[in-house]
């Protein structure tokens, strides 16, 4: 591919100056561009773009799966699922896990943040903290599986736990907490990923401005509320983005944490993630379903994330 | 100016010889104890107590049999030691249950798909960021999108297309999709790597002569070895943890992965009470990455904070 | 407006038996402008520190005015405190930073913007009000600093070298301005610099610091004219002061062929041996070499005002008796002379210290002798 006179320069490669024809050698680099970017856009299209596309098309017709034909009947999937119990719970759940999980996990992990800068041993325990996140959700969600077990004579740990300072056990899996449970177990899990990323941006800013601060006169919280928030902003956005991306796939934690295995959970702790595999590898499969439902998924995300950008955008600060 | 403070206090022989405070004092002001600090300290404290705790249960309930587990959760295993076969659980898992084929199969899938994503990642995320070409940073964009689209919202076309193909069930086509969809974030993770990159080398090496494909293979992969290592670690744990496609596109027993495994012990072993063995199977899953992860946390949580810091 | 006092300062850091700065001494009248000067590591900035209560005191004590400040946090000692990267918040406003003091000070908002104009009208930085720190050059983000420190309207300035980050010829410029910005507010400052021209044409006076302990103080005249030890005596001035050991004999100390006499005073004060000889650049004389210290010329350095001839000399500096290896090695001479004059590498001087340009130094101590 021939180099244009005046394509602007990606990120990080020093302008040309003036609109002259680039040095030959860049030129000879240009060439590179497409052998070495065409392997990844070819899996990515096949893979990720053109089943998409198949997604969103399917999601405007009956296909109930194999052995059936697709009839397109516009978009009486979309009114169908939304009068869907099973979805409603997994909307309502999955929206649940992205918001109050999302605001619960960034102050935690914030809270973690303050108090861990000054500790001795923080990276340990930052270690420490990390480490859920490199668990298998599959694992986890068995674990916690266990954990939460009612059964009178062999309680789970928590209830274990609960009787041996004397309160009642608890059946914590029951369908009316079972959300409730399911997001602190969540939270707890992610809580690590989060602090470490948020410490690693509170350690870029500069402890000159703090002690500017001190100078100043100001309280822990007004330090905080005035250097540490603005200054780690655009880190939380990041971090908010990747929760939402997190949230919206929750499958496996849930399904086998609530469900037993291969059966599925019951319904009141679904999430959108599960009811599109019920709806493709359950008992009934319904593929059109399936794919309206997939595709609100992405609109979910997509929705959450410009919100994101707008509310957290600023200009890139520089220290 | 009224004082005339000459002072020299030069000859140190006159000097009393002190000998430094253990830890010099704090600057005023800095309250280390407010309660605040206080609490939240201990909260650290039992938070990351717990966590160890959990981990503690883990290990120690995979050596345990069901009964242990559930009426004395915290105390060291026995009785499995006692009848003198405490590894009782595990060798039921990696038996019975196939982990052991499991465990092959995904260390031999992990590790294979994990090198070829970084290098089918490396070449394309080096050419988005440093070739300077038009358009550059929207097609960037446009594949970090694909980060933000579920799994779920794909499983079906593929799986039909793939069953037309006779690939489901096949690590092969599994190995096949894990690579195209880790793409996204793994070339959005090196972008940055490579952007943070000096210009000069590349100038450098052009005026030694070197071809430009010359250039990338022995100057700029080298020096991105870091992000490079970092990717291939983070996609590793990940691809390792993977389950929702492993459950939809793996039927057979033989071709299971890991997690692929666990997900239908679960069943198997709840109706069969056989928790010390299920807990030996989430141990042996999580266990390799817990070696993984003591030795290379630093690695992991730089290259994380790293992609945080843009 | 107050006046300072260190009184026995001492701060240590963690693991090192040396303290950072051990038992200053020194008072600072009030309105006066001191300049805490000396090279890295000498202690300077951390004795500021410890002034606006950003480092802990681990012994002796600090007074503000008649207060004893040594363990008051920083908010309740009244000081403004100008930082060498200047600590603006990337994410506010030139307004905002200069506001930022008065803001957590509670103070109402029209004050603290009449407060805020005033500064920025003193300092030209009207039309800068509603930019961020990014899109300023270093010499504007140095005024806004400045801006943040006046506005609070404190007891006494600290300024931890905050020109350092310029370049020079806005250096030059700055420190003039900073220096009528003082003498005009009349506030008590102390200025922390590494750099003795700027230590030289700013200060009232000026104290030197070496490894934490304190050299002289006193005013820039006094500083040149009479320093107090070798270190002084070779710190302050440009070119350094030529610093030429010499062995005292019966009659004195003996310098290119003449006699230096020494007085019994300066005699008793000797405690070794050997002398050190200072003179500076511009206290010889030319002379023919050989009724002076001879020298050869080995670079010449031009500045059109003054021209600097660097050299070394090919005397004995060192009497007989001493072995070759215990005898030092040619040593060597800075000489000033007028600018455009014509010398050249390699052409043989004589020198000759002008009468009264002599600073006499007992080699092992370094202390200066008592005048003749």
């Amino acid at each position: 591919m021939t180099a244009q006179l005046s394509s602007p320069p990606a990120l990080g490669s020093t302008p040309r100056a003036g609109g002259g024809t680039p040095a030959a050698h860049v030129a000879r680099r240009k060439r590179l561009f497409w052998p070495f970017l065409i392997p990844t856009l070819v899996l990515y299209g096949l893979f990720l773009i053109v089943p998409t596309i198949a997604t969103v098309v399917l999601s405007f017709s009956d296909w109930k799966g194999a052995g059936d034909t697709p009839k397109f009947n516009g978009i009486t999937q979309y009114t169908r699922i939304f009068a869907d119990d099973a979805f409603q719970s997994a909307f309502v759940n999955s929206l649940i896990y992205i918001a109050v999980g999302g605001i619960g996990t960034f102050i935690l992990a914030f809270l973690f943040t303050m108090v861990l800068r000054d500790m001795r041993g923080n990276k340990i325990i930052r270690a420490i903290l990390f480490f859920p996140n490199i668990v298998a959700p599959v694992a986890l969600g068995m674990f916690f599986g266990i954990v939460y077990r009612y059964q009178p004579g062999r309680q789970g740990l928590a209830n274990f736990l609960l009787e041996s300072v004397g309160l009642k056990a608890a059946k914590f899996l029951e369908a009316d907490v079972v959300t409730w449970v399911v997001l602190g177990s969540i939270v707890w899990a992610s809580s690590g990923f989060y602090i470490t990323i948020l410490m690693a941006a509170v350690d870029r800013i500069p402890p000159y401005l703090y002690e500017d601060a001190s100078i100043a006169g100001a309280s822990p919280w007004q330090k905080f509320r005035n250097i540490t928030l603005p200054l780690t902003w655009d880190v939380v956005g990041i971090a908010g983005v990747l929760w939402t991306i997190n949230a919206v796939k929750i499958f496996e934690l849930v399904f086998v944490m609530a469900g037993s295995g291969t059966y599925a959970p019951p319904i009141h702790s679904w999430t959108l993630g599960i009811f599109v595999f019920d709806r493709s590898f359950g008992d009934t499969p319904a593929y059109g379903t399936a794919c309206a439902c997939a595709v609100v998924m992405i609109l979910l995300v997509s929705v959450f994330v410009v919100a994101l950008r707008r509310l957290l955008r600023r200009e890139a600060i520089q220290f | 100016m009224s004082t005339d403070a000459v002072v020299t206090t030069l000859s140190t022989e006159d000097r009393p010889v002190r000998k430094a405070p253990r830890r010099p004092k704090p600057a005023p002001g800095t309250k280390r104890l407010s309660p605040l600090r206080v609490i939240g300290t201990v909260i650290v404290w039992l938070f990351t107590a717990f966590n160890i705790m959990v981990l503690y249960w883990l290990l120690g309930a995979a050596f345990k049999t069901p009964l242990e587990i559930f009426r004395d959760p915290l105390a060291l295993p026995s009785q499995l030691f006692k009848s003198g076969r405490p590894f009782r659980n595990f060798i039921y898992a990696w038996d019975t249950a196939d982990f052991g084929t499991a465990f092959l199969n995904t260390v031999l899938l992990v590790a294979v798909c994990s090198v070829v994503i970084v290098l089918i990642s490396a070449p394309a995320a080096y050419a988005l960021s440093r070739l300077g070409v038009r358009g550059s940073g929207p097609l960037t964009g446009f594949i970090a999108i694909g980060m933000g689209i579920p799994f779920q919202t794909v499983v079906i076309p593929l799986f039909i297309v793939l069953a037309k193909v006779n690939l489901t069930n096949n690590l092969f086509g599994l190995g096949l999709m894990y690579v195209a969809l880790s793409l996204p974030f793994t070339v959005f993770l090196l972008t940055g790597f490579f952007r943070s990159l000096p210009d000069e080398l590349e100038e450098a090496s052009a005026i030694d002569g070197a071809s430009p494909t010359r250039t990338f293979w022995s100057i700029m992969l080298p020096l991105a070895r870091g992000g490079l290592i970092t990717a291939l670690i983070l996609n590793a744990i990940g691809l390792w943890n993977e389950t929702l496609l492993a459950i939809v596109f793996l039927q057979e027993n033989a071709n299971f992965t890991l997690s692929r495994a666990l997900f239908t012990f679960y069943n198997a072993a709840s109706y069969q009470s056989e928790y010390g063995g299920l807990l030996a199977g989430v141990a042996i899953i999580v266990l390799p990455m817990l070696v993984l992860y003591i030795l290379l946390a630093r690695r992991i949580i730089t290259g994380l904070t790293l992609g945080a810091g843009k | 407006m107050a006046t300072v006092s260190f009184r026995g300062a001492t701060r240590y850091y963690a693991g090192n038996d040396k303290p950072a700065v051990d038992g200053l001494d020194l008072d600072v009248a009030d309105g006066e402008f001191l300049v805490l000067v000396g090279p890295s590591g000498c202690g300077k900035s951390t004795t500021l520190r410890m002034l606006a209560g950003l480092e802990g005191v681990d012994d002796g004590e600090i007074w503000i005015g008649d207060k004893n400040v040594t363990d008051v946090e920083p908010r309740a000692r009244d000081i403004a405190m100008v930082f060498q990267n200047y600590a603006l918040y990337p994410h506010m406003t030139v307004h905002e930073n200069i506001a930022f003091h008065l803001k957590i000070a509670k103070m109402p908002k029209s004050e603290r913007d009449e407060r805020v104009q005033e500064a920025a009208k003193l300092l030209d930085l009207e039309q800068y009000l509603e930019r961020k720190p990014a899109k300023l050059s270093g010499g504007q983000r140095q005024r806004v600093a400045m801006g943040r420190a006046i506005v609070r309207a404190p007891q006494v300035f600290c300024m931890d070298e905050p020109l350092s980050n310029l370049d020079a010829k806005l250096r030059v410029q700055t420190r003039t301005q900073i220096a009528s910005l003082q003498r005009r507010l009349g506030t008590t400052t102390i200025y922390v610099t590494h750099d003795q021209v700027e230590a030289m044409t700013m200060g009232d006076r000026v104290a030197v610091l070496k490894d934490g302990l304190l050299q002289q103080c006193d005013t820039p005249v006094g500083l040149f004219a009479r320093p107090r030890n070798v270190f002084v005596a070779g710190f302050i001035g440009s070119p350094a002061m030529n610093l030429i050991p010499t062995r005292v004999e019966q009659a004195g100390v003996t310098l290119g062929g003449a006699t230096i006499p020494l007085t019994p005073q300066q005699r008793a004060a000797v405690t070794g041996t050997d002398v050190i000889v200072g003179i500076r650049p511009e206290g010889w004389d030319l002379v023919d070499p050989a009724d002076g210290l001879a020298v050869t010329v080995e670079a010449v350095e031009e500045l059109g005002s003054d021209q600097y001839l660097y050299g070394s000399s090919d005397a004995k500096l060192l009497s007989e008796g001493e072995s070759v290896e215990h005898q030092e090695a040619p040593h060597p001479i800075v000489v000033r002379t007028p600018g455009m004059s014509a010398h050249e590498r390699g052409q043989k001087l004589g020198v000759r210290p002008q009468p009264g340009a002599l600073h006499l130094f007992d080699k092992d101590s370094g202390e200066r002798l008592p005048d003749a």
